[in-house]
């Protein structure tokens, strides 16, 4: 090949020759040879190279150009021989045509590969814009995400008895949009509980126990779920991007602990040391194995966390929830057990040897970050509270309807995901626009001083 | 982040998977007996009581499990509490057995040749026997006994006399439920609560609120596994007559009479005996 001489290129002789882009002389007119003196040894082998770039021997007119202006033209009544014979059927100076021309030759010898990655890609495109990344995420078999349900109790405390104003109407449908975006990110179900109109019945003594029978009922109603999340209405998500398989349930063991003595806010005796009991139940972290947990609990500063908890579908499950509300202990302990089921867990743990092998605690800051206000005012406890270095994945504004602004918190922790969160893009957008207003504002100041 | 590793990290050291006997259940003898035992009562009695179950153990390869009323937790609440523990207790020591039979040490073992697996035990026998549609509390309370249960999936065993559920004849089955159930049934809710009957009414309690705990229990008729010697038998099937499996004379532990009471009984026993030879 690099025998052989300069043949005409399917292009035509048109080539200004030595006005290569290797060989930048300043002109402006691509049909000034480059005078001799610029030609260099580099510049020369470039244009060999560049000439051999395309196949010597094939064929003329092989582009769609060459094959069919040729039979345009010559089909036109007007002879245009004698102009044919000098541009040899082309418009010897279209560049543009030629480079066409010439990527298009370029694709079609290479129509394998470039079809091969175009087809990924637009497979690639197809699966993120259409809902198929849903359904494959949703999928048992590959994400595996039907088998986790979110319950989100909205309208807590909410309904006949107290007066729902435009703020708590914002909060509910910041958080209800926040999960229901979550969700459909990973093909989760989320089922929205209204807490209020269980309120009906204010009059029956399990009033507001209704915990254990939304958990059941959303049971029954995902049969093939595993994993029931329950979150409160004044809970926000702030890594959308993290899933449930990968943030908590591939490394379950690692960011768990059995023993309670890990962190014992409620000073509870534990492991249990009565002889009757079996080993397992004796043993400080059950049988230690990831498969035998059916339920995950956060500890804040006061003892077990109810906000943001997680329970298995199991038979243990079935025992659990059936036990926990029982009219003895409600007749008994309902005026002290202000926090309803979350006392009554507290107590069943400490009382009933047979859970404690089967539940697992897990780090709060893992699905329950506090703001500051909760558990402290400062905000600074590592063990509890938000830390935006970390992008700790969930917040929980709890006890903000006691003195605090729930709204407030709600909001500026959106603002906070949602800036956390953008896309290059947005963050280039805001950071123009911030540099922008940052100089107008760096003038003003200076025209103030002025 | 450091925070995180430095938490795993301790975490991780405690996970280590403990070192736990594992025993299948069914590798041991099928059935354990577990009777309680008064350690103020009368040492001639108490010897007598244990040799009756000995023996039937002895005859069918079964085990027997004697603990006082002493050993376990039972604050303030009354003795007879000692029950519940008792057969958890049981089943931590013998974790290979399958069915734990609990009978007060008010009862005797009248019929040492009944087999107690192949008399009430097996699917079909449980099938066949169990009574369903029963209010759980006599005669009419809301709750009955769940219709079409199978007879494999059945982790309890109890009887009626004339006035409820009675725990002095029970068998349960060794697993994850029984672990439930009798924690559960050992709550110290229900021990303080003063119900009036103790156990007995904290049992029918959790039965008739709790569906897991229904859904597992068969009830028999009462001379199956504990039929009335004398006190408020069971009208259709509680009351005592040759060849049942038990005698049980329910009062008389409270009273101390056990021993004169069950005097013409051991008399029979001892008839038996002799004759064997």
């Amino acid at each position: 090949m690099s025998s052989r001489s300069q043949s005409p290129r399917p292009g035509g002789w048109s080539s200004p020759g030595l006005n290569t882009p290797y060989d930048s002389g300043g002109r402006s007119s691509p049909f000034t040879n480059g005078g001799p003196q610029n030609v260099t040894w580099a510049s020369a082998q470039a244009r060999s190279a560049e000439v051999k770039g395309y196949t010597a021997f094939a064929p003329r007119n092989q582009g769609f150009f060459g094959k069919h202006f040729r039979r345009i033209s010559t089909s036109l009544p007007f002879s245009y021989a004698e102009k044919e014979k000098l541009g040899r059927g082309r418009y010897p100076n279209n560049k543009f045509m030629q480079m066409l021309n010439r990527i298009g030759w370029n694709l079609w010898r290479m129509r394998r590969s470039v079809g091969v990655i175009l087809l990924i890609v637009l497979s690639y495109i197809l699966f993120y814009v259409t809902p198929l990344h849903r359904a494959y995420r949703r999928s048992s078999w590959f994400g595996g995400g039907s088998k986790y349900v979110i319950i989100l109790a909205a309208n807590q405390g909410g309904g006949v008895m107290e007066w729902k104003g435009p703020r708590e109407w914002a909060i509910e449908r910041d958080s209800v949009k926040n999960k229901k975006k979550y969700t459909q990110k990973w093909g989760y179900d989320l089922e929205i509980v209204d807490m209020s109109t269980k309120k009906r019945y204010a009059h029956e003594w399990r009033e507001s126990w209704e915990k254990v029978d939304t958990i059941r009922n959303a049971m029954r109603k995902y049969p093939h779920a595993e994993w029931f999340w329950w979150l409160d209405t004044n809970t926000f998500i702030m890594e959308p991007t993290y899933s449930l398989q990968n943030h908590l349930f591939k490394q379950l063991g690692a960011i768990t602990y059995r023993d309670i003595n890990v962190y014992n806010p409620l000073n509870i005796t534990h492991p249990l040391t009565d002889e009757y009991l079996d080993p397992e139940t004796r043993s400080p972290v059950g049988d230690g194995k990831v498969d035998s947990i059916n339920m995950l609990v956060p500890q804040d500063c006061g003892g077990f966390n109810l906000g943001s908890f997680f329970v298995r579908r199991s038979v243990w499950t079935d025992r659990l929830l059936d036990i926990w509300w029982d009219p003895v202990g409600y007749e008994q302990k309902h005026m002290e057990w202000e926090h309803k089921e979350q006392d009554a867990l507290e107590y069943m743990y400490r009382n009933q040897p047979w859970i404690r092998p089967h539940l697992a605690f897990i780090h709060q800051r893992k699905i329950n970050s506090f703001p500051p206000g909760a558990c402290g005012d400062k905000g600074d406890d590592p063990h509890i509270h938000y830390q935006e270095k970390d992008r700790d994945f969930l917040v929980n504004m709890a006890g903000c309807e006691w003195g605090r602004d729930c709204w407030a918190e709600m909001y500026s922790y959106r603002q906070l995901s949602n800036r956390l969160n953008r896309n290059p893009w947005e963050k280039f957008k805001d950071w123009i626009s911030d540099s922008i207003k940052a100089r107008k504002q760096s003038k003003k100041q200076s025209q103030k001083k002025g | 982040m450091f925070w995180l590793v430095g938490r795993i990290g301790r975490v991780e050291t405690g996970a280590a998977i403990p070192k736990l006997p594992k025993v299948e259940i069914g590798s041991g003898p099928p059935v354990v007996i577990v009777t309680v035992i008064d350690p103020k009562a009368d040492a001639v009695w108490v010897k007598r009581i244990k040799q009756n179950r000995d023996e039937y153990a002895k005859r069918h390869g079964y085990l027997t499990f004697f603990p006082g009323h002493g050993d376990y937790p039972l604050g303030t609440s009354p003795v007879t509490w000692s029950k519940v523990p008792a057969l958890r207790h049981a089943m931590t020591v013998y974790p290979g057995s399958t069915f734990f039979w609990y009978l007060d040490s008010t009862a005797l073992i009248m019929n040492p040749s009944i087999e107690l697996q192949s008399h009430l035990l097996t699917p079909s026998r449980l099938e066949k026997l169990m009574i369903v549609n029963e209010p759980v509390v006599p005669p009419d309370s809301v709750i009955k006994t769940f219709g079409n249960l199978k007879g494999d999936r059945i982790d309890f065993v109890v009887t009626q006399d004339k006035e409820g559920l009675t725990p002095a004849s029970i068998v349960v089955r060794n697993g994850e439920w029984a672990k439930y159930f009798l924690d559960a049934w050992f709550d110290p809710i229900y021990r303080s609560y003063n119900f009036q009957k103790a156990e007995s009414h904290a049992l029918e309690h959790i039965v008739q609120w709790h569906g897991t705990i229904l859904a597992k229990l068969a009830l028999v008729p009462q001379n199956m596994l504990n039929a009335y010697a004398s006190g408020p038998a069971n009208p259709k099937d509680g009351k005592y007559k040759e060849d049942d499996l038990v005698a049980n004379f329910p009062g008389c532990a409270k009273d101390h009479t056990c021993p004169t009471e069950q005097k013409p009984f051991f008399d029979i026993l001892d008839g038996q005996r002799k004759g064997d030879d």
